[in-house]
């Protein structure tokens, strides 16, 4: 298991703003074997500080970063696959022998850095760039190859700064399947994504940053459960007032009538409604994660 | 150790593998080798046509081995002032009494005339006149001229190279921080084998074009005929000359990393590493006057003092006879020197190389735990 705990991280402020900026407040969260953690937030919220103190690209002024129990160690790191925010590539050298620099960086053997290069171009729709230098390929396809050296070495842990943007739909969702491969092979994925539909979709968990803290987290249906939930009714050709005396508010456009409400008994509601005239749709709505994400960082 | 050959074979590859190299190389070697046989054009053997009329060939020959002489003979003397003055010939002996010449006559082929002249008329006489020994006291000056003009391509091959790899370190480093690939580096690797990696790498580049150099010179030279000249010891003046060029090399590399760890931009690079181009020039500067005078004090004790005993040594082993002791000491000083730099350039790049952005200053690097 993977524990971020009590991170705080003040960034040294210019003439302009002496006290500096205080980018994470004690943020804490944990990934468990096999769960893929969303990591969402505003911009500037300090998902990408977070991500960089994991990976030891920064210090953190207090808190600490522990991996199966014991503090996280270099070795340890060395065995995590990153994708940093700001993608970085050698750009004259050739995609395929990037990947596989990684790999031997990463400790596989020749052989083993070539299969698994040649494997991970193929996943990712790249093989015919394999001999392409990184410069002459376009953005979305520097960013396969960027997502191609953090995983290459079949890493224990996987640490993605937004791995999905740039990418086309086919690329999201080869991704996706990779990930979801690694996920199940009891990979810890961490990746933090503005495409909240796509965290929704994908996530086992999901924390919401904001302004250095974790204001939320959890399985996306616990973060539902906590939203309060809102019932919604449509019926036609109903008489005006069928409705009186019902929680709730109601619309109405021409002949339709919506009724929106977060309490009451449902089935008392579903009976007058059916009285009323011929019912159209009756549910619960199901808030998205933007919403929850909306309501908590507000 | 592992990672530290993986980022060096890197460095060699990328680099071999570009035109710049492959033509930089090519290009040193043609111009090395122009030299080797440049000797022989500016300053090739004597060689004279001379004439006669109703005389006796003077034995030039056997008074100077090293020059040429070719004879013709003339009918009288009109023809040999026609072709005296149509430049066919230097010089006529007219008679076996007089020389006649389009102005004034080569003074060394006066001098030769007049002597062989004197000789053989001595000779015929039966005066016989033992030549003077010649001996010298002084230190053996015979390669004197050979020697300064080694120095001099020596000291200005390792200036070339150890500012240009030097360089290619600095840029590399930028590069790598400039793109923040250094981030996802450290994230396999630590930070001294990324640097070492780089630097060993460039430096084995450096060391084949050194190779490149040193083989292709004397192969010339042999191949010239200018090795003849070559001071006993060439073989220690070569080796001498690959150890310096690591050791300066190694230093100066080091301190450029550092230097350019605290930029991010390549633009920035130029001004960073300005003190550090600045050392270089430097020694290669002291080491130039160094081919001149290279027993004078200036240049003594500068080759004791780090860096710049780094080109000033291999210079004034090259340009004279260096006592064994001082190159030790030399030697010694400026590993310790290399240590020293290597220990420093660690800690501030491995401070600096992950903070992007505006230029890192480097006193807040070293204030910093
Ligand atoms: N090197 C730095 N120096 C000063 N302040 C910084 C530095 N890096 C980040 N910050 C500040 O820390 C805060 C958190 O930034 P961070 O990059 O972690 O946000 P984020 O959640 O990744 O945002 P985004 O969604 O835009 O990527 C921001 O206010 C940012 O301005
Ligand atoms: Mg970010």
């Amino acid at each position: 298991m993977l524990e971020i705990s009590e991170l705080r991280k003040r960034f040294a402020g210019g003439p302009d703003s002496p006290e500096g900026k205080l980018a994470l407040d004690g943020i804490s969260f944990a990934v468990r074997p096999g769960e893929m953690f969303g990591f969402v937030g505003a911009n500037g919220a300090g998902k990408t500080t977070t991500m960089r103190i994991v990976m030891g690209v920064l210090k953190a002024d207090s808190g600490s970063v522990s991996w199966q129990g014991r503090p996280l160690t270099y070795t340890d790191r060395q065995k995590f696959g990153y994708m940093p925010e700001e993608r970085g590539l050698y750009q004259k050298m050739r995609a395929g022998e990037q990947i596989e620099y990684f790999g031997r960086l990463h400790g596989l053997s020749q052989s083993a850095a070539k299969q698994a290069a040649d494997d991970l171009l193929q996943r990712l729709g790249l093989t015919e760039r394999r001999n392409s230098s990184v410069e002459s390929l376009s953005l979305g396809n520097q960013q396969r190859v960027q997502l191609a050296v953090a995983l290459v070495h079949e890493p224990e842990v996987l640490i993605l700064d937004e791995p999905f943007s740039g990418l086309d739909p086919i690329a999201v969702d080869a991704l996706a399947t990779v990930l979801q491969e690694r996920c199940r092979g009891g990979v810890p994925v961490i990746f933090s994504s503005h495409q909240l539909e796509l965290v929704e979709r994908l996530c086992d968990s999901v924390g919401i940053v904001s302004a250095g803290r974790m204001v939320a987290s959890g399985t996306v249906e616990d973060l539902r459960a906590a939203e309060s939930r809102t019932l919604r009714v449509v019926v036609r050709e109903a008489l005006p007032g069928w409705a009186d005396g019902l929680p709730g508010e109601v619309s109405v456009t021409g002949d339709r009538h919506v009724l929106l409400t977060t309490h009451g008994d449902d089935q008392e509601i579903l009976r007058r409604a059916v009285k009323a005239g011929r019912v159209e749709h009756f549910g619960v709505q199901q808030p998205s994660l933007t919403e929850i994400f909306k309501e908590a960082v507000a | 150790m592992n990672g530290l050959m993986l980022v060096a074979r890197r460095e060699i590859s990328t680099q071999i593998r570009t035109k710049a190299f492959l033509i930089s190389l090519a290009i040193t070697a043609v111009l090395v080798g122009a030299l080797a046989f440049a000797p022989k054009f500016f300053d090739g053997p004597d060689e004279y046509t001379l004439g006669t009329v109703n005389s006796q060939q003077l034995p030039l020959e056997a008074a100077a081995p090293d020059a040429k002489f070719e004879w013709r003979s003339f009918p009288d003397e009109q023809a040999a002032t026609k072709a005296v003055l149509d430049g066919d010939v230097e010089a006529v002996l007219v008679d076996g009494t007089k020389v006649i010449t389009d102005g004034e006559i080569d003074s060394q082929l006066g001098v030769l005339m007049q002597s062989i002249h004197r000789e053989t008329k001595l000779g015929a006489a039966g005066v016989r006149v033992e030549p003077l020994q010649m001996e010298s006291v002084g230190a053996d000056t015979r390669y004197e001229a050979a020697r300064t003009g080694i120095a001099v391509v020596l000291v200005l091959v390792l200036f070339m190279l150890i500012i240009g790899q030097v360089m290619m370190v600095a840029m590399g480093v930028v590069e790598e921080k400039g793109s923040r690939i250094v981030e996802i580096l450290l994230s396999a690797v630590r930070p001294w084998q990324l640097l070492g990696g780089k630097i060993i790498g460039l430096g084995v580049l450096g060391l084949i074009n050194l190779a490149t150099i040193l083989v292709v010179g004397l192969g010339a030279s042999f191949a010239s005929g200018f090795a003849a000249d070559f001071p006993p010891g060439m073989v220690g003046i070569v080796a001498g000359v690959l150890l310096w060029f690591i050791l300066g090399y190694a230093f100066f590399a080091t301190l450029a990393a550092a230097l350019s760890s605290l930029v991010s931009r390549q633009e920035e690079v130029g001004n960073v590493m300005s003190p550090l181009t600045m050392l270089i020039m430097a020694s290669y500067f002291v080491a130039f006057y160094a081919t001149n005078d290279p027993t004078g004090t200036v240049a003594t004790i500068v080759s004791f003092i780090p860096p710049f005993s780094s080109m000033v040594m291999p210079v004034r082993m090259a340009a004279t006879e260096v006592p064994m002791w001082q190159v030790g000491i030399s030697v010694g000083l400026m590993a310790l020197a290399v240590a020293g730099t290597l220990a420093f350039g660690a800690k501030v790049y491995e401070r600096a190389v992950l903070r992007t952005g505006a230029r890192v200053k480097l006193g807040e690097v070293l204030r910093a735990r």
